[in-house]
């Protein structure tokens, strides 16, 4: 009877502080918060990837990344710093509001000539990573229907969780569960699923503070557990809403190195 | 009075021997049927901590190297159709959703990257995703194929008839079941396709399958005919029985011990049966017809008398020629390969129980159901008596007065052997195992015809420095190998990371094929691989080179598995460890069909370590047991002319030495001594007997003689049977089984009585006394 009681009490507690605090929104309401954190137009700063495969072989890649954001079109330019022999190169995309696929070029300083490359879908990998364009990018809300699971305590963080099930069903994961901090609407955690439902990928962003004003991502890691590969994004040096020249978002920019 | 009893004693014992061995056995039989574990997988048999096998697990790691299942869909009308597509991607994605196979294993025209330039630049993209419908967009897929040399000539046969779906599987992953569920996948999709299945897997698994299922099929006969013929011998159904029970309760228990202490039955174990059959009837043989002999003198003699005379006469040869045997395999030990040496140490076993059986359970056998007298026509039998000593006498005295004929015969065929035996090659070769008409060697060849090859080597090369492996120089003496090993016949297509290379190159310079080489630049090749990164799955890339381009595995396909094609085709891999060392650079080899080929000169160098140092022991113990050195060698006479006939023969008549007929040459070491010791022994009792050496030769010769040849009659008949399996490696096994008993009889009876003779030894101190 004592179980009981304590569980009842347990339940209605938790009911209680559940009710409290999100009452007032619903999955759809707590992802559309995250979508419209705001972000900042102008973003650049040093970005670390580092690709780790199974047997803890690691490669490490350096670039500057500039971000512009016109509204209806995101520009984003990265150079490689390092390794030495790819150093210099750059990697230009342009990505749409309206759907199209995103347009994508790159410099190679050997063959001194810029050339485009063509994705077939947002579900390629972003640079060999565990990140898919899509990944990268933020999907809107109205592409999935939400639903709020909870709460739970993430990193030390009070989080709602929010499962997300796309309503194109041959988007490529199934679902996605995501922990949403409560503070400030970042995406602390979130778990991808793939077609057969099967946890695909795990992200983890264990780093972000406020810059300038933003919530800024600044150390991530994408976890895929069917493969064990891993893909760490650390961001240094970011400054935000400083004004970066149009002209360096052309293929002639992208010649001229950072 | 006193007698009667001791008799009704002997046989409540007998009747408890035989109670007491039947439980055993069926003790035996009951751990057999709940334990036995077959064991499939050929890694299992390997030394795991062999270099080469460690480096090739190693290797097969670091870049997914697995042996793939090859399913070909052909259709002679072409198969750019709606229907043929469909058909491709229907079975990518069937074998891709296989609980078994990972999604990136399976490769095909539907999975496949196609990396294409254009006006504008790179694009790495599916060929079709959705199946074409239209006759243009066909065509143009078509066209795209046709373009691209990484995957026309590869996945997509060049008269455009043939397009494979490769599915690579761990070795872990195959089972019997597996692979009759891959057989029933493939065959669901035929019509109005053809479709065949090849590969290693389903040539391991075929073999793995066949063999011991024609064994099942044929061993009931060979047993069969050897109970045919042992009657005809030993002229009586009891003694045929326990003749044979002997060699039946052994293998039982030689089986059951292993079912026991938990050891898995592999492909070699096949062979303890077959060894023990060999061997296994020496020993009734020999005692019945001991029997025989005392009571065509002793008609009348007791039941007591005949099998305490059998047993006082016959225990030491029977011991000795046991003990010596099984001594012999147990010299197996000093193999490196695991199977090998449970197949030695339980035929050893086998051959032990099947001693104390002879000497224990047929004389029970004896005293509880009689033993089998000659009684009509006891006239005529005698007859039979005189007329085979009579043959047996006139045998004896010809062969030594035709010794010149004789030894210059020995020496000719000891001649001739030695030169066969340096012919003699290994084969590691799993695929001509089989018929030349058979299902599995016509897909085999069927697939090699339209595409690069079945089988693979693959060299690992391994440097210290990083990015090594995209420095032009090293990129450029990759091509440059390739380009050589591609030059020869037997191998169709192969593939690394400068294919990838050279193909951008061609792509980023608007498809001009002058730009299909390497480039001179490292930078030029990381940026290449950065983009190739950029633009698709780069899961392929890391088949061919690693993460900090350190290491890179350069895959030749053959279209065969012989082992002297891949000794071929290794042997100009080899001319390049040099240069490769040069520019820092370690070569390797690694794969299923280069592992297969080091097991078997692994097990062929310690069959013949143990060969030679068996002939060392059983000369020593020979010596020992009948305390004179020259009967040591003597002795080993029939043992080292079995075994040098039997490889001069495989080599000269070019029959490779596999695992089966390597340890065949045991055989020669069981029965050349079982030959030689009962020999020498009959030849030693009579000597002292009668001290006369013409009739001694006449004696021994009828008696062991007799024997010997009777034995190896009933043996080369069961054994010949094997020469109407449908499984080719089961007919060498016969021929060569009957062979090994032929030579062993034959060498016995004829040069190593004649050296006997010749050396007086039984002999010398009364002769020099007489002088």
């Amino acid at each position: 009877m004592k179980t009981i009681q304590f569980l009842t009490v347990t339940v209605l507690v938790i009911l209680f502080s559940f009710n409290q605090g999100y009452a007032q929104m619903s999955g759809q309401e707590i992802m559309e918060a995250v979508y419209n954190n705001p972000s900042g137009e102008n973003i650049q700063g040093q970005l670390e990837m580092r690709l780790i495969n199974k047997q803890g072989d690691t490669r490490v890649r350096e670039l500057q990344q500039y971000i512009k954001d016109e509204g209806a079109v995101e520009k984003t330019i990265m150079f490689f710093l390092s390794p030495a022999d790819v150093r210099n190169t750059s990697f230009m995309n342009w990505s749409y509001d309206d759907g199209r696929y995103d347009d994508q070029w790159i410099y190679l300083p050997a063959l001194k000539r810029v050339k485009r490359i063509s994705s077939d879908s947002k579900s390629d990998n972003f640079m060999g990573s565990d990140f898919t364009y899509d990944d990268l990018g933020d999907r809107h809300p109205n592409q999935d229907t939400h639903k709020l699971l909870g709460e739970e305590v993430v990193d030390g963080y009070a989080c709602v969780v929010v499962e997300s099930t796309p309503k194109d069903e041959a988007y490529m994961y199934s679902k996605t569960v995501t922990w949403v901090n409560k503070e400030n609407f970042i995406g602390i955690k979130r778990d991808f699923y793939d077609e057969d439902g099967d946890l695909l990928k795990t992200l983890h962003i264990s780093k972000f503070e406020k810059i300038s004003g933003y919530w800024v991502i600044l150390k991530t890691q994408m976890h895929n557990v069917q493969k064990d590969h891993r893909t760490e994004m650390i961001f240094t040096d970011v400054k935000l809403d400083q004004e970066i020249p149009e002209n360096k978002f052309t293929e002639r920019g992208m010649t001229l190195g950072r | 009075m006193k007698k009667q009893i001791t008799v009704k004693r002997l046989k409540l014992y007998s009747w408890l021997v035989i109670v007491i061995t039947l439980a055993i056995s069926g003790w035996f039989t009951w751990e057999l049927a709940g334990n036995a574990r077959m064991e499939t997988d050929l890694d299992e048999y390997m030394p795991k901590d062999h270099p080469a096998f460690v480096y090739s697990d190693m290797a097969e790691d670091w870049f997914n190297i697995k042996d793939g299942i090859l399913i070909a869909i052909e259709n002679p009308e072409g198969i750019y159709n709606v229907g043929t597509l469909d058909k491709i991607k229907d079975i990518t994605k069937a074998l891709q959703d296989m609980e078994a196979i990972e999604d990136a294993d399976v490769t095909s025209l539907y999975t496949a990257d196609n990396i294409v330039g254009s006006e504008y630049g790179l694009d790495v993209k599916a060929f079709y995703k959705r199946t074409p419908k239209s006759e243009e967009k066909l065509k143009e897929l078509r066209e795209l194929v046709i373009a691209n040399d990484m995957v026309q000539g590869r996945i997509v046969s060049d008269d455009e008839t043939v397009a494979l779906v490769v599915a690579s599987i761990a070795d872990s992953v195959f089972s019997m079941q597996f692979y009759e569920d891959i057989l029933a996948f493939a065959d669901s999709y035929e019509g109005p396709e053809n479709i065949y299945v090849a590969g290693v897997p389903i040539v391991e698994g075929t073999m793995a399958y066949l063999g011991p299922k024609d064994m099942k099929k044929m061993v009931p006969i060979v047993i069969v005919v050897i109970i045919l013929v042992l009657y005809l011998v030993l002229r009586s159904i009891r003694h045929t029985i326990s003749t044979l029970a002997v060699v039946l309760i052994s293998t039982i228990w030689a089986f059951g011990l292993m079912a026991v202490l938990g050891i898995s039955i592999y492909a070699v174990t096949i062979m303890i049966p077959v060894m023990l059959i060999a061997i296994g009837v020496a020993d009734g043989i020999h005692l019945y017809s001991h029997l025989h002999l005392f009571l065509d003198e002793q008609p009348n003699a007791t039941v007591k008398e005949a099998l305490g005379d059998m047993i006082r006469n016959m225990w030491k040869p029977v011991v000795m020629t046991s003990v010596t045997t099984a001594v012999g395999f147990i010299s197996l030990l000093t193999s490196e390969v695991l199977p090998i040496k449970y197949f030695g140490l339980f035929t050893a076993f086998g051959v032990l129980m099947a001693m104390i059986l002879s000497l224990v359970f047929i004389p029970a056998f004896g005293f509880a159901f009689g033993i089998s007298r000659k009684k009509k026509k006891q006239q005529s039998k005698t007859e039979m008596h005189s007329f085979t000593e009579r043959l047996a006498n006139n045998f004896a005295l010809a062969t030594i007065r035709h010794k010149v004929l004789v030894i210059s015969t020995t020496v000719i065929l000891l001649v001739v052997s030695i030169f066969g035996i340096q012919k003699v090659y290994i084969n590691s070769s799993f695929l001509e195992n089989f018929e030349r008409d058979s299902d599995i060697v016509l897909t085999d060849a069927f697939v090699n015809k339209h595409f690069g090859g079945t089988s693979s080597i693959n060299v690992i090369l391994e440097s210290e420095d990083k990015d090594a492996m995209i420095r032009p120089e090293v990129e450029k003496l990759i091509d440059e190998m390739q380009t050589e090993v591609e030059t020869l016949a037997l191998v169709g297509n192969s593939f690394s990371i400068s294919d990838y290379i050279r193909r951008m190159n061609q792509v980023m310079h608007a498809d001009d094929p002058a730009f299909d080489v390497i480039p001179d630049s490292q930078e030029m090749i990381a940026q290449y691989l950065l983009l190739y990164e950029m633009s698709g799955d780069p899961e392929n890339l890391w088949k061919v080179v690693d993460y900090d381009y350190r290491k890179a595995n350069v895959t030749v396909q053959l279209k065969s598995d012989n082992s002297k094609d891949l000794n071929q085709t290794i042997e100009i891999l080899e001319k390049y460890r040099a240069p490769f060392s040069e520019l820092n650079v370690e070569m390797n080899f690694a794969g299923s069909g280069y592992k297969a080929l080091v097991f078997t000169g692994l097990i062929l160098n310690g069959q013949i370590k143990s060969l030679l140092m068996s002939i060392v022991i059983i000369i020593i113990l020979l010596a020992l047991m009948f305390r004179k050195v020259s009967i040591g060698f003597i002795g080993a006479i029939p043992v080292v002319l079995t075994a040098a006939i039997s490889f001069g023969v495989m080599g000269l008549l070019n029959i490779s030495l596999s695992t089966t007929t390597a340890l065949v040459s045991s055989i020669a070491i069981g029965i050349g001594i079982d030959y030689a010791v009962h020999f020498i022994e009959r030849y030693k009792i009579y000597a002292l007997q009668t001290k006369d050496k013409s009739l001694t030769i006449g004696e021994t010769m009828h008696h062991s003689g007799r024997a010997i040849a009777f034995n190896a009659f009933v043996v080369i008949m069961g054994f010949l049977v094997l020469l109407f399996s449908v499984f080719p490696p089961n007919r060498s096994l016969g021929a060569l089984v009957s062979f090994n008993m032929f030579i062993s009889f034959i060498a016995t009876v004829t040069i190593m009585y004649l050296v006997l003779y010749k050396s007086n030894v039984f002999f010398n101190k009364k002769k020099t006394k007489e002088k």
